[in-house]
């Protein structure tokens, strides 16, 4: 039987709260922000989930997990949904959901895959899609510790259009000379697009993430597939394994 | 040969609401020797399997596994007899 | 900062009771982990509530005035459940989602081999080969996962347990139960009873096309009348058994058996 030696930290139990929908925000096509009121919530850390759980009149449930958008500085929990094809629950909340709509939620959930403005830099974010979702919580939450954090942002996405957040992201590149952010776009580039146009491979990451040598903290997030292709590819480079951390979100919903 | 890209894999991080019901506190960021080779990991880190099902943790070093949760109508299941030892940082 | 270092000396499961005090039948809504991406492939988890709804008993307990209701959310899933068609609790899918318990085992058909065993002994054995000059049977069915989606008219063909008996000889079964083994160390248990008669059959084709790898290709084990679990994927041994023993879900959770109408999902259901 397990012995435990010290007490481990307390924690509290992780119960279900009651959610508002406050404000809605159109990000993409497919892509909307929930900006919550959740009675009761104790706080994150940027990268953190929750999970949460719709009921129907006749008593059906649906449970889902998502990241937090937001950073622990905000007074509204954020999350972002991509409306999946056939998604059950992803089809209610991006597009049907309304101002004063309620469920369930509980969290923070993880604490794993986390970035504190404590924990500093170099920092380097790796997203594939919606990958970026727990990320852009960790780039608002050092955008308000104003950190000094040197960091990359590495977003790979299918279009310009498919590129979440991306006005906030340009906005706070150019405030702030120690944060960049590297777009690829892999399947449709805009007329005199000068960036990357191409799957993230060796060579770009080469090109845009901090060398082994400074020890970057790493963070990939996105679909499987995507999650292991970087993970490798940057182990290639040097980084070691551990030093990456990944959040990997399933089969592609493409 | 074993394919390691399948397209299914999440991370232990994804199971830390289901563990989090059985050990309260939050297991994802312990450290995890695995008994098989002896290899330690974070187990948020870890690869899991079948999370419609519960939660297989593997080892990333040899696949064995290192820990298996189940939510059940009956009680929760927890098993760790890959696992050698689990350590907590306090 | 201390160290807390937790021994473990866990020779087997350890089965707890859930003691939160949460009223609502919300003590069984599993997390389903798929982030804001695909939660189609996670919509599998969420099977305790439509049993926790089904009895009287269950809604009495269910203080349902305290679950606040998601407006205008339904499920799709109840809208499309063939009455009689389709195992209580489950709902049709068009996809063919996978769902494994480690890593696909990459097997070349030239090196598989698959064996029938009782005890130590080896009843019979088949290369690739050697199993495609078996007799043949396509069968098309329905399937029904335990995580409740349900896939209609499958098409499958391999070699029937009652023609593996026949090759070797056996006319009547040499135990009553059979664990199956998998590359990748997956085991599942089955009642040879539900594997003669046509009930079940090594099938090395879908739709008329090999079998993926990621769904138990080159061979995997069919026993479409129970939850799907028991159709193991990358099947490479069959071995008799005198006493029934549990398989890899059976020995965590899961139920023995496994029937889908009766909604056999869970141990001690």
């Amino acid at each position: 039987m397990m012995v435990i030696e010290t007490a481990p930290v307390a924690a509290r139990r992780l119960g279900w709260l009651l959610a508002e929908v406050r404000e809605i925000l159109v990000e993409t096509p497919r892509v909307t922000s929930l900006l919550l009121h959740v009675a009761g919530w104790q706080g994150h850390r940027a990268g953190q989930h929750v999970d949460i759980r719709l009921t129907a009149e006749d008593g059906y449930q649906a449970q889902r997990s998502y990241s937090v958008a937001s950073p622990p500085e905000d007074d509204l929990l954020a999350l972002t949904v991509e409306r999946v094809e056939n998604g059950e629950v992803s089809q209610y909340l991006v597009g049907h959901v309304s101002a004063g709509d309620q469920f369930q939620l509980r969290g923070p959930i993880g604490g794993y895959f986390v970035w504190t403005a404590a924990t500093g830099g170099p920092l380097c974010l790796v997203a594939g899609g919606s990958g970026i979702v727990p990320l852009m919580a960790m780039l608002r939450h050092r955008d308000r510790r104003s950190s000094r954090a040197p960091t990359v942002l590495v977003y790979s996405s299918r279009s310009l259009e498919d590129v979440i957040y991306r006005d906030e992201l340009d906005a706070m590149a150019s405030r702030d000379p120690r944060m960049r952010v590297v777009n690829t776009l892999t399947r449709k580039q805009p007329e005199g697009w000068m960036g990357y146009g191409r799957r993230i491979d060796r060579a770009l990451l080469a090109e845009t993430c901090f060398p082994p040598e400074q020890n970057p903290k790493i963070y990939v997030c996105g679909p499987t597939p995507f999650v292991e292709s970087v993970s490798r590819l940057l182990v290639e480079l040097g980084h070691n394994t551990r030093a990456v951390k990944t959040e990997r979100f399933g089969p592609s919903g493409a | 040969m074993i394919d390691n890209s399948s397209s299914g894999v999440l991370d232990g991080n994804a199971a830390a609401g289901l563990l989090q019901e059985i050990f309260v506190l939050d297991v994802t960021t312990a450290q995890i020797e695995c008994a098989a080779c002896g290899s330690t990991w974070v187990v948020g880190s870890l690869r899991l399997y079948a999370i419609q099902m519960g939660a297989i943790l593997r080892c990333n070093h040899c696949d064995g596994v290192v820990m298996k949760a189940v939510r059940t109508p009956h009680g929760h299941w927890l098993e760790m007899t890959g696992a050698r030892n689990l350590i907590f940082q306090v | 900062m201390r160290t807390c270092v937790t021994q473990f000396a866990v020779t087997s499961s350890m089965l707890l009771y859930s003691s939160v005090p949460d009223r609502q039948a919300a003590r069984f809504a599993p997390s389903t982990n798929q982030r804001s991406f695909d939660d189609r492939a996670g919509a599998y988890n969420d099977v305790m509530f439509s049993r926790a709804h089904a009895t009287p008993e269950a809604k009495a307990q269910t203080s349902m005035d305290e679950t606040p209701i998601s407006r205008g959310f339904r499920s799709r899933r109840q809208e499309e459940i063939s009455k009689g068609r389709v195992p209580p609790g489950q709902y049709v899918t068009t996809d063919f989602p996978v769902l494994s318990a480690g890593p696909t085992p990459l097997i070349k058909p030239e090196d598989w081999t698959l064996a029938l065993q009782l005890g130590g002994s080896l009843l019979g054995k088949w290369t690739w080969a050697e199993f495609a000059a078996l007799p043949q049977t396509t069968i098309t069915t329905d399937i029904h996962c335990v995580t409740k989606w349900s896939k209609l008219g499958t098409t499958w063909q391999g070699v029937t347990f009652d023609d593996l008996l026949k090759a070797v000889d056996i006319a009547e079964p040499a135990a009553h139960y059979i664990m199956a083994h998998c590359d990748g160390g997956y085991t599942t248990n089955v009642p040879v009873a539900d594997l003669v008669a046509g009930k079940g059959l090594v099938a090395t084709r879908y739709e008329g096309l090999p079998i993926l790898p990621a769904h138990g290709g080159p061979a995997r084990l069919l026993v479409p009348h129970l939850y799907f679990w028991k159709s193991a994927k990358w099947v490479r041994r069959l071995r008799f058994m005198e006493k029934d023993e549990r398989g890899f879900w059976e020995s965590f959770g899961y139920h023995n058996y496994g029937d889908p109408w009766k909604e056999q999902r869970y141990d001690g259901d």
